[in-house]
């Protein structure tokens, strides 16, 4: 069943590929805009996993990112987009 | 502007703590609940959200155990109730706005720009005389008309503009730069041309008339140059008829101009004593309020100090105030020293020429010279110049038109 369906993702994503069709669309991945280290846009999320000062840790439709840094503040918060801002160290998916 | 909007709705900055404050996050974007400047504070998350989405969140903080505090109310729904109450300030604010709206539909100020010759004063009768005043309302004002009345009654101005800044009519004009020539009317009976100077001719182009001279001749003033009476001729070279026209040339002639002028040998300048009183006033419109004051000094002068406010930069409103300052000097007599008079005549001497060539006088040479007089500084001399001559005369009723030959 898992096999099959990890199957059906490859084709889709080999004919989005193939017809360079925006993937942050129609795969729901996670879009991340980075501006230098102090700010981030992050689209694409389902919601907040985790939230401190070090961490924030996002859920999105296949995998999870993390930010972590200093002094993390989130500017706004919507069911579209975020800003995060504060000192941000790395940004790690899971 | 989002940020008056925000006002204009009002928000709160809260405080929310309990079992699990990321879902009561998630909860509220699902629900398009916009939170902005969201921060944690050790087990305590701040946030701030708009006044009318505060009011949905008690279901989402009891199904995720979170207890909600607001901490600050902001924006204008909280301002507003603490205003009612005081009604002196209410009724302030309601007099000012609509003094404003009423203040705006009138014109407060007429500014003119841009003219030379046309005197502030004049121009103002003219205002006066197409009934745009000072006070006046903005309906009333027909734009168009008045620029096309002001070119009209001012033949010099080529060009006029005038709008509405706010409360203030601001009119540019131009003006005629280039003096204005009028059409030679004819005359009748024809016109001769005859030399204003004496001196010897330089140049000659002659466009009607017969030349009576040519260069080099020598004329004295009143010498016929041009004759307006053209004959015509038979076949045998007599005179059939004569034709009279008015005499039209440029006949250039070299003379010298005697220059003479003169400067006192003393003069008077003001001392100032230091000695100075102001006298405050207020003017409302074409009314002047000042308090009563005697005459301050015998001798004295008066300088204007006046502010006009504008409220908004646009509105003018017609209230000022300032204040006379009176400088109270002293008449003292000078004595000019030989080079302030060389310098203040040679500097009139310098106007002079430069007025001479403004004319298209062509200057050949000059000898002037300056002498102390017992009264005055006198400066004479003479300028040999190059200039248009030719003055029109009408012909005189002579010579009988002589009979056509049989």
């Amino acid at each position: 069943m898992r096999k099959k369906q990890a199957e059906g993702t490859s084709r889709r994503e080999a004919i989005i590929d193939s017809l360079s069709l925006p993937k942050d669309i129609l795969l729901g991945a996670l879009r991340v805009t980075l501006t230098g280290c102090q700010e981030a846009w992050v689209e694409n999320y389902k919601g907040i996993l985790e939230y401190t000062e070090c961490q924030i840790l996002l859920q999105g439709k296949n995998c999870q990112v993390c930010f972590e840094g200093q002094r993390l503040s989130i500017e706004y918060y919507t069911n579209e987009d975020m800003k995060i801002s504060g000192c941000i160290r790395c940004v790690r998916y899971q | 502007m989002l940020g008056i909007l925000q006002f204009l709705k009002g928000y709160v900055r809260m405080k929310i703590w309990g079992v699990s404050p990321e879902r009561f996050l998630n909860l509220c974007s699902n629900k398009n609940i916009l939170l902005w400047d969201i921060r944690k504070d050790g087990d305590i998350y701040t946030m701030c959200i708009s006044l009318s989405a505060f009011l949905q969140l008690r279901p989402i903080a009891r199904k995720t155990g979170v207890r909600v505090v607001v901490l600050q109310k902001f924006g204008l729904p909280f301002l507003l109730p603490g205003l009612l109450k005081r009604k002196i300030f209410i009724a302030g604010l309601l007099l000012c706005v609509t003094f404003w709206i009423i203040s705006y539909r009138f014109v407060w100020d007429i500014t003119l720009e841009g003219n030379y010759q046309i005197t502030q004063e004049v121009f103002t009768d003219f205002l006066a005389s197409q009934q745009v005043r000072v006070g006046m309302r903005k309906t009333d004002l027909d734009i168009s008309t008045l620029e096309r009345e002001i070119r009209r009654a001012f033949p010099e101005v080529t060009w006029t503009s005038a709008r509405l800044s706010g409360t203030r009519l601001e009119i540019s004009i131009k003006e005629n730069d280039a003096p204005i020539l009028e059409e030679p009317k004819p005359v009748e009976g024809g016109q001769n041309l005859v030399s204003e100077y004496a001196g010897v001719i330089t140049s000659m182009i002659v466009r009607s008339g017969v030349p009576m001279v040519k260069i080099g001749d020598v004329v004295e003033e009143g010498t016929l140059l041009v004759e307006g009476r053209v004959p015509i001729y038979n076949d045998d070279a007599t005179v059939r008829e004569y034709l009279y026209i008015t005499a039209d040339a440029d006949i250039t002639v070299e003379h010298s101009v005697t220059y003479q002028d003169t400067l006192p040998t003393t003069y008077i300048q003001k001392s100032y004593t230091g000695r100075r009183s102001t006298r405050p006033f207020v003017r409302l419109g074409g009314r002047e309020i000042k308090l009563p004051q005697e005459r301050p000094y015998l001798v004295y002068d008066t300088v204007t100090q006046g502010h006009t406010p504008m409220l908004l930069e646009k509105l003018s409103i017609p209230l000022s105030w300032g204040q006379y300052v009176y400088r109270e000097y002293m008449n003292v007599e000078h004595e000019y020293t030989l080079k302030q008079a060389e310098a203040l005549l040679v500097e009139k001497e310098l106007q002079f020429l430069a007025t001479l060539e403004e004319k298209g006088v062509h200057i050949i040479e000059k000898d002037v010279k300056i002498e102390e007089g017992s009264v005055c500084w006198t400066m004479e001399g003479w300028i040999l110049v190059d200039q248009l001559t030719g003055r029109l005369v009408p012909i005189a009723a002579e010579e009988p038109v002589p009979e056509a030959a049989e």
